[in-house]
């Protein structure tokens, strides 16, 4: 009771800290501006986090992050516009959404969708909040146990479960990308002995390739290659009903809610995943535990506050192992820690004892940033449309102009643009064929911890392998890693299906 | 899918292959007495052996599913090239690389700039047929774009965060 008091007291200090004219004033453009590239379609919320990462670099630290954030939960809840009006995820976070927010539209129920998009997109945020501020100093701490061999599993376990989970279809291709992310990262000079790899003289390569020109790649200038090749959308009619989120609503799914925030968050916690996949799961689960279940599909109110709250609330979620283990939850969290580290915060299992404050100013930027979307979601719609009018003609360009510069200006090296150049062609092609951008970015985060993790490993264990394999963190992860490799081979799958099926007869019957 | 799979497979064993001799070549750094597992090439290495196993399953599927009959024919690449949606991925590839990877550092910025959006906007709005007013209104429309965005984006990043233009 004493620590959740304290907690609570570091929380509400943290709110007070940001209660600053400047602050606020931060909150609402980046914010608004946050859902303004949401709702656009091409402009994904990690390409906004990165770009507004290099706009915000002179900044103090904490108005830096919490600019950040506010984008970040804005572009997340501000894609479910356009996925409401005209049948296309603003951010690939809300292609769930489209299932349902569409055909409400359809129905001439714009207003009644988009009310309901906010208001689970508010709980969403809520519910991770909730979870950040409790679980993330649970977890610090706990993270304070761990040591080479729990490391080097955590970086493997991340890319194995973030290629799977975001390339169900075909997990080979999440996995080839995670790799090829960690194999990126092998560039420059190593952590243990300096030694150069795969420079070839290049003195630029010395560092490595630097995260956010490879995020502004692989994220911006790749949309603007797919934005530009395909065919453009048809914008919608203003919607004719109120915006208003319903408490009727919350109070008839609020089983929904809790589980989609629930599911949100756990998502949200696992390496690499990212919002997509938590409202797509928060969708599956509700329409599987829904009694309107023939109503998915066609404009169903619980279908869409499922897919809105499981995908906000990945948000915070994906902020907890960021801080606590500096490795990201998401796409977007990775652009957010590289931030922080450039503004030399240095989120880790260490953050719980160097600077708890920061979890609590992060759980507050959180709530402001909900709040700011919640006054948004009621006031924003006619003046959204027309944003989401403007010909893409002449949006990308602009964009491209702030992915160069953008690129440029952090270490003020023309080498960095060539990096952006070629992570965007080279995401853009990737794209194409279906592998996955996260694990690919989680891997340039992992890499240097897998590297340094393996090697230290090893010399403390003098080669011997069993500590990786004995040690109960690492049971568990490689246990888990393991499971979901073999579960992907369709061989393994069906014997596992066929044996299910031995032991318990009925199953097959009630899963058809 | 599967040829573009069955050529990813082989670029990836190819590759695999290059960074695994790489990776031997490195030193072991034995006169400084650091620990044979503590070499450099160690984690290259381990990756590129998963990639290689990676590579050698995307081809091998795709061989079974006839991947590797690739088929390519000049009319094929024809057809592909003249499909409106890749004839502007490519004007969009050749506007954005001209622009960052060719005028940026080597002309000013704000000219570089001015120029890639004015082009841009010019080179995808344009289409035949258009009235001599409609043309002209477009062409100023994007030149207004071009001074604003160059202007706006000049001053934040050179008053602003004084960071030097390339």
């Amino acid at each position: 009771m004493g620590a959740l008091l304290e907690n609570l007291g570091q929380f509400l200090g943290a709110i007070a800290s940001f209660l600053t004219i400047l602050a606020l004033f931060h909150i609402l453009w980046a914010a608004l501006l946050g859902i303004v590239i949401g709702a656009l379609p091409g402009l994904t919320a990690t390409m906004g986090v990165a770009l507004l990462t290099t706009l915000t670099y002179k900044l103090p630290p904490d108005l830096a992050i919490l600019i950040l954030l506010c984008a970040y939960v804005g572009a997340i809840y501000g894609g479910s516009r356009t996925a409401i009006l005209i049948n296309i995820p603003g951010t690939p976070a809300n292609a769930a959404t489209t299932l349902d927010g569409f055909p409400l539209a359809k129905q001439g129920l714009a207003g009644r969708a988009m009310g309901v998009a906010t208001t689970g997109s508010v709980l969403g945020s809520l519910i991770g909040m909730f979870f950040l501020a409790t679980l993330a100093p649970i977890l610090g701490n706990y993270a304070l146990k761990f040591q080479s061999f729990e490391f080097f599993w955590l970086a493997i376990f991340g890319i194995v479960i973030s290629g799977h989970l975001t390339a169900l279809e075909d997990p080979i291709k999440g996995w080839i990308a995670g790799f090829l992310g960690l194999l990126t990262a092998m560039v420059g000079q190593e952590g243990i002995h300096a030694y150069e790899r795969f420079t070839y003289g290049t003195t630029e390569l010395l560092g490595g390739f630097a995260l956010i020109p490879a995020m502004v790649g692989a994220f911006g200038f790749a949309e603007v290659l797919s934005v530009m090749r395909n065919p453009t959308a048809e914008v919608a009619e203003n919607p004719q009903d109120s915006v208003i989120p319903k408490l009727a609503d919350v109070m008839r799914y609020w089983r929904t809610i809790i589980r989609s925030g629930l599911i949100g968050t756990i998502i949200g916690i696992i390496p690499g995943v990212g919002e997509d996949i938590g409202a797509w799961v928060s969708y599956a689960a509700a329409r599987r535990k829904s009694l309107e279940r023939e109503k998915f599909g066609k404009g169903s109110v619980e279908g869409l506050m499922a897919a809105e709250t499981g995908n906000n609330a990945v948000v915070p979620g994906a902020i907890i192992p960021v801080l606590t283990l500096a490795i990201p939850g998401s796409a977007p969290a990775a652009v957010l820690l590289a931030a922080m580290f450039i503004h030399g915060i240095r989120p880790g299992p260490m953050i719980m004892v160097e600077s708890p404050q920061f979890v609590y100013q992060v759980v507050a930027m959180v709530f402001f940033a909900t709040l700011a979307i919640f006054i948004y979601g009621m006031a924003l719609t006619k003046p959204l449309l027309k944003v989401l009018a403007i010909p893409r003609s002449r949006l990308m360009p602009v964009v491209f102009v702030l992915c160069t510069i953008g690129s440029y200006a952090i270490t003020n090296r023309i080498f960095d643009i060539w990096v952006m150049i070629g992570f965007g062609i080279a995401g853009y092609i990737l794209r194409q064929m279906k592998y996955p951008m996260a694990p690919l970015v989680l891997g340039i985060i992992l890499g240097d911890i897998l590297d340094k993790n393996l090697r230290r490993g090893l010399v403390l264990t003098d080669g011997d392998l069993t500590p990786f394999f004995t040690r109960p963190i690492c049971l568990v992860l490689w246990l888990v890693t393991l499971a979901s490799i073999m579960m992907s081979i369709d061989p393994v799958r069906n014997a596992l299906q066929r044996a299910a099926w031995m032991v318990w007869p009925g199953r097959r019957r009630d899963e058809s | 899918m599967v040829k573009a799979d069955f050529l990813t497979g082989l670029a990836l064993v190819l590759m695999s292959v290059f960074v695994l001799i790489e990776s031997w070549s490195m030193p072991r750094l034995e006169h400084l007495k650091a620990h044979p597992l503590s070499t450099p090439g160690i984690v290259p290495a381990f990756l590129a052996v998963v990639l290689l196993v990676f590579g050698l399953v995307l081809v091998m599927r795709s061989i079974k599913a006839g991947g590797h009959r690739l088929g390519l024919s000049r009319q094929g690449i024809r057809r592909v090239l003249s499909e409106p949606g890749n004839q502007r991925l490519l004007m969009t590839a050749a506007l954005t690389i001209g622009y960052a990877g060719v005028l940026v550092g080597r002309t000013p910025y704000w000219l570089a700039t001015g120029l890639f959006i004015f082009l841009f906007v010019t080179a995808f709005e344009s289409r035949r047929g258009m009235s001599a007013r409609e043309f002209w209104r477009m062409g100023l429309a994007s030149g207004i774009l071009a001074v604003t965005v160059t202007t706006a984006v000049s001053w934040v990043f050179e008053r602003l965060f004084l960071v030097t233009l390339p």
